[in-house]
């Protein structure tokens, strides 16, 4: 039988949301139902002294107000920001005080929005620079990586180089916003709690839940079937979650929490602002003699955050001098968190936007640039790569883009008002797989069911596992059901950095491959049907030391407005390194939608902190920018055939963040060749193309 | 609370008791019509997700008072489909093209695009882009929903 | 709590003697209010079954000057059909740049208007082309200028009681345009925008900008400056053409812009230079319309 992996194979729940059916964690109508309604501090800093729950209480279907007074007491966690009304302080401008709770949401809303809280607040600081006096190192940054790292002599390679680039770039607030809110309908069954929870993993979220409220494993189910995108702002479980968990519990119905628009810009994390000094070195051919690479952002006062912005220089060029260093400063801020590519996003927009001022200084084609510098090992350790395409990713679109074609000069190209540039720039995220549980269980009429606590949160992932399956059991793939998002199915990897497919794939892979020894085992499937589990713990632990990585080529055309600095993007390309595709249609439409993301971070991202109230101002969509598909226009995205049998079973390394890296520096590049002014800080701003 | 009045929906008048005045169309067909296939992304008409058809007119939910929706003619995602288990050209074309992903977004689109190919049977990719220039989706890029809206496009004059 | 959802104006109008009415059009601005909680309506006067607000009229050429009366509730579709585009272009461009299908479909001129926005969207349209505004009491219609209906960003000088009812538009013998530059290609607020519209019947210019001020400013030296430039007597590409770039800086000049996280003043007051020299040159330049 042919395999299906490869297949573009169309979205198996595809008809359940065309028409409107598939339920997300808003819409599980449920007996009872009471809604639950956030309040948020107007303060950012300070104690919350009182809140005046009298009248409220008398608002008709007001059922109960939540705070730090009367709260359920949770068990103590790592991260701050999940023990919602645990006391009085305030650590950001809106954070949770208070939970209305209504039988309706609206009487909830009309309770909430008038609600009296007194605060004693205190002067904050909220505004992140390169000389705050806070600043500190981490002890490692995400994901348990070093904080700086030496290699060589950085200072004396950059003394000796002929040519030097010493610049700085900054990258703004960038928020997730995922099209779903974040949402959670919470009921208790006895000692049993049930949460139809918005995420990228319920084995997190059920975890968190067990330790908050002190409960066995298997006293908690987390279910979510569909899930409306997250960006990493659901990798783990939010607050909403624990304030649905825990007003169902103390009001003995269930409750529903969900957070509208504005309130994902306080409570569900974001990617921190960025301040990096890159400082190049290199000999006349543009050959890199030093590299350094240093990173400036933020945390909260509540979770210690620190992005892994600099890892970037850490695997793309080699050098002999590189240094690499995170400095961060606890503000009275959100958390913040992971987004899209945390660490590659905003790292790569700053080193491959260098890498393009040193090819200018060098006189070197950009293209040639990189391939001069391609490293044989992994520049800082010295650990060999599984397998490492970027010269052919960059030569692929090379042609396809016809770089050949172009001509260097910046400024020089004009079509009526419009100055025409083209930019590139290289991208590479980690391939790393994650433990995870599955179950295979083989059904006396030859079907077979997989379970495992996947998410699909639009990448495909319950599509792309059903084709896995059903080649690893040799059947048509309507033999297969695969189950997920339900944490009763066991632990496993959530749907990020870039991890799913491959850890997912592989435990599948695992199980199936264990039924079939079963059912030979047997003779055959037995009458009451056969189940094999599998767990590949051991089998990631085992792995070689090795640098796995997926690379990448990003390639953008831009036109920019010679009077108002208006710029529109009418061409990208990507070409991807990613090992193995195992459907060939939803990875080209995420690696599309990643680049998308990315062209949306270089021309509108940006999250505006007032820092007089010590909040994001644009915190809508019609302050805070997204891509429309007026923005976008020929974006392609395509691969190279890559095996790489030092991954996993499947040979995938991930595509989810791969598209956004280095999309941002490749329009900013394109901008320098349209213009001949350089931009180091995104969003690339009308204002800022006419005054840099 | 608001007297009682009364909604047609897809087709079929519903009861709406013990209502607070300000209550949106989407909010009354998500929360008390048992009607959660459109969705709410932002409330304030910038995301599309809950666009439905009123007398005609692509409109978005969340920007409409539902008391003043009396007497319109709502059609909604849930009322698109032919039948269970059956649906449009609009809606096929969307999973044969993998225009979805997350899905949230899904709705609002299917039924920008019906409304467009209920107007404009062939449509053009400018008239494509203009139908949907409230609807953002931030998962797919656009690209295959632009896609399957050609694809809609076609298979309808096919028909 | 009480909905009011009267089929005629008179009905409407009476209804709107009681104070807290609060009057509800498209509903574009008035529910993304009661979305967010910052409104809290109790009684509701909705518009939307009153047809005879839904419709225009272009009043007959005895009339003069003759001009197109818009309901109130006409919407932004309605304005780019094109029998009403070909009479009133600049409002149509206007129209066109305003959200998405969902918001024209829903959007009024009387809700624009009423919301007095500082980056509302026809408001520079209306200002340029001195058009005025019908407002209906109990004690009967007035007129009001939208020059001083427009009393700052979000206010306007109706009074309670009132309702805006209709529009007047008068028809201009030449070119016009509106132009808008915002961040985004679509879904987009103006960081500035400008009307401009040419009458050869009296040989005036008349600009109006949006987004760069507290309401829509009229730029009336630059106004008066290109009218005084122009050759009236002959078409434009057989004349040698006006300095349009010192037409830009006198726009420019008038502008009152703030910094905002949509752009800074000084960006703002560049390219409202920059759309007025681009609209001007598309109505005087070589080759021109005009």
């Amino acid at each position: 039988m042919s395999g299906t992996v490869g297949a573009p194979v169309s979205r198996i729940e595809g008809l359940s949301k065309v028409t409107g059916e598939a339920r997300y964690a808003a819409d599980f109508p449920l007996a009872g139902l009471a809604h639950g309604w956030i309040v948020q501090s107007t303060i950012a800093r300070g104690r919350v002294e009182s809140v005046d729950a009298g009248a409220a209480l008398q608002m008709p279907g007001v059922l109960a107000v939540v705070t730090a007074t009367n709260a359920m007491r949770l068990q103590d966690v790592d991260d701050g920001e999940l023990l919602v009304l645990q006391d009085q302080q305030v650590h950001y401008r809106g954070q949770t005080v208070a939970l209305v709770v209504g039988d309706t949401l609206e009487q909830a809303r009309a309770a909430a929005d008038g609600l009296p809280v007194e605060y004693q607040a205190e002067p904050h600081d909220v505004l992140l620079s390169a000389s705050h006096p806070r600043l500190f190192a981490p002890d490692h940054v995400n994901p348990n990586l070093p904080t700086d790292t030496l290699t060589g002599d950085v200072e004396a390679g950059l003394a000796g180089a002929a040519v030097t680039v010493d610049h700085t770039y900054s990258t703004p607030a960038e928020h997730n916003n995922p099209m779903e809110p974040h949402a959670t309908t919470a009921f208790w069954d006895g000692d049993r709690l049930t949460v139809y929870d918005s995420n990228q993993g319920a084995t997190r979220v059920h975890q968190a839940l067990v330790r908050l409220f002190g409960l066995e494993d298997s006293a908690v189910r987390v279910v979510s079937e569909h899930v409306g995108g997250g960006f990493g702002s659901k990798g783990g479980a939010r607050s909403q979650a624990v304030l649905a968990a825990m007003a169902a519990r103390m009001l003995g119905r269930p409750i529903r929490v969900v957070l509208s628009r504005k309130q994902l810009f306080s409570l569900v994390g974001y990617r921190t602002p960025t301040i990096q000094r890159v400082r190049l070195g290199s000999d006349r051919g543009g050959r890199l003699v030093a590299l350094d690479h240093q990173v400036v952002e933020q945390t909260s006062t509540v979770y210690e955050f620190a992005e892994q912005t600099a890892v970037f220089s850490r695997v793309m060029y080699a050098t002999p001098n590189l240094s690499t260093s995170h400095r961060l400063v606890a503000l009275d801020v959100p958390t913040p968190r992971w987004m899209r590519a945390p660490g590659e996003a905003p790292g790569s927009f700053a080193v491959e936007s260098a890498m393009d001022e040193l090819a200018e200084a060098c006189g070197v084609d950009p293209i040639e640039l990189r391939i001069r510098n391609e490293p044989v090992t992994e520049p800082e350790g010295g650990r060999p790569f599984s397998s490492r395409n970027l010269i052919a990713c960059l030569r692929e679109g090379a042609s396809r883009f016809r770089w050949a074609e172009r001509d260097p000069r910046p400024g020089t190209r004009r079509d009526g008002q419009w100055l025409m540039g083209t930019g590139v720039a290289a991208s590479t995220y980690p391939a790393r797989s994650a433990p995870s549980t599955a179950s295979v269980s083989a059904q006396e009429d030859g079907s077979f069911i997989v379970r495992l606590t996947a998410a699909d949160i639009g990448t495909g992932a319950r599509t792309a596992l059903t084709q896995v399956a059903a080649d690893e059991l040799q059947v048509p793939m309507d033999k297969v059901e695969v189950r997920i998002g339900d944490s009763d199915f066991g632990p496993a990897m959530i749907a990020g950095g870039s991890m799913g497919m491959a850890s997912w794939g592989w435990v599948v892979v695992k199980a199936c491959r264990q039924l079939i020894a079963d059912i030979d085992r047997c003779g055959g499937v037995p009458d009451d049907g056969l189940v094999a589990r599998a767990d590949t713990a051991d089998d990631i632990a085992a792995q070689a030391d090795l640098v796995r990585h997926s690379f990448g080529a990003q390639f953008a055309e831009v036109r920019v407005d010679v009077d108002t600095g208006e710029i529109r993007v009418p061409r990208l390309l990507g070409v991807f390194a990613a090992g193995r595709i195992v459907n060939a249609k939803t990875a080209r439409s995420q690696l599309i939608g990643g680049m998308t993301m990315g062209l949306s971070m270089a021309l509108f991202e940006e999250s505006l902190m007032d820092a007089e109230f010590g909040d994001y101002l644009n915190h809508d969509f019609a302050g805070y920018h997204i891509a429309a598909n007026a923005d976008v226009q020929r974006i392609d995205a395509t691969w190279i055939d890559e095996e790489d049998d030092q991954l996993n079973p499947l040979g995938v390394k991930g595509i989810g963040e791969i598209g956004i890296v280095g999309t941002a520096a490749a329009i900013a590049n394109a901008v320098y060749h349209a213009t001949g002014q350089r931009q180091r800080h995104l969003p690339i701003r009308p204002d800022r193309v006419l005054s840099p | 609370m608001t007297d009682p009045y009364s909604l047609t929906v897809n087709g079929t008048d519903h009861q709406v008791v013990d209502a607070w005045l300000g209550e949106s169309l989407l909010y009354v067909l998500r929360e008390r019509l048992g009607l959660p296939g459109s969705k709410a992304g932002c409330e304030q008409g910038e995301c599309g997700s809950c666009s439905v058809i009123v007398d005609g007119s692509l409109e978005c939910a969340c920007l409409i008072l539902a008391a003043a929706a009396v007497g319109c003619d709502i059609t909604t995602v849930e009322g698109l489909q032919p039948g269970r288990g059956d649906f449009t050209t609009v809606q096929e074309a969307f999973i044969a093209e993998g225009a979805v992903q997350c899905g949230f977004c899904t709705p609002g689109l299917v039924v920008a695009l019906t409304d467009l190919l209920a107007r404009v049977p062939h449509p053009s990719d400018l008239e494509v882009r203009e139908a949907i220039s409230g609807n953002l989706c931030r998962c797919t890029g656009y690209g295959r929903i632009l896609a399957a809206a050609q694809a809609a496009a076609k298979a309808a004059s096919d028909e | 709590m009480t909905i009011l959802s009267p089929t005629s104006i008179d009905e409407a109008v009476a209804a709107l003697a009681d104070p807290a009415i609060q009057v509800l059009a498209g509903g574009t601005d008035f529910m993304v209010e009661v979305n967010a909680g910052h409104r809290r309506p109790d009684k509701v006067l909705s518009l939307r079954h009153i047809p005879e607000l839904r419709t225009w009229e272009q009043l007959p050429a005895r009339d003069d000057p003759a001009h197109v009366r818009l309901g109130a509730t006409v919407t932004y579709t309605d304005m780019l059909q094109p029998d009403l585009a070909q009479l009133l272009p600049a409002l149509a461009h206007a129209a066109r740049t305003v959200g998405s299908p969902q918001i024209r479909n829903a959007g009024t001129i009387g809700g624009n208007l009423a919301t007095a926005s500082p980056a509302g969207d026809t408001l520079p349209v209306l200002a340029a082309l001195e058009a005025v505004v019908e407002v209906a009491s109990p004690l009967g219609v007035r007129d009001i200028p939208v020059a001083t209906f427009i009393t700052g960003p979000k206010r306007t000088a109706l009074s309670p009681g009132e309702l805006i009812v209709a529009v007047r538009l008068p028809l201009l013998d030449g070119h016009q345009e509106f132009r808008k530059i915002g961040v985004r290609n679509a879904m987009v607020i103006a960081v500035a925008s400008l009307a401009l519209a040419v009458d050869t019947r009296t040989r005036t210019v008349r600009c109006a900008l949006g987004s760069v001020g507290p309401g829509p400013i009229r730029a009336t030296e630059a106004e008066e400056w290109l009218a005084g430039t122009i050759d009236w007597d002959r078409p434009a590409a057989t004349t040698e053409a006006p300095d349009l770039a010192y037409f830009g800086r006198l726009v420019a000049g008038a502008a009152q812009p703030i910094d905002d996280h949509r752009g800074t003043a000084a960006y703002r007051r560049h390219a409202i230079g920059v759309l007025a020299e681009r609209a001007a040159a598309q109505a005087f330049g070589a080759g021109s319309a005009a």
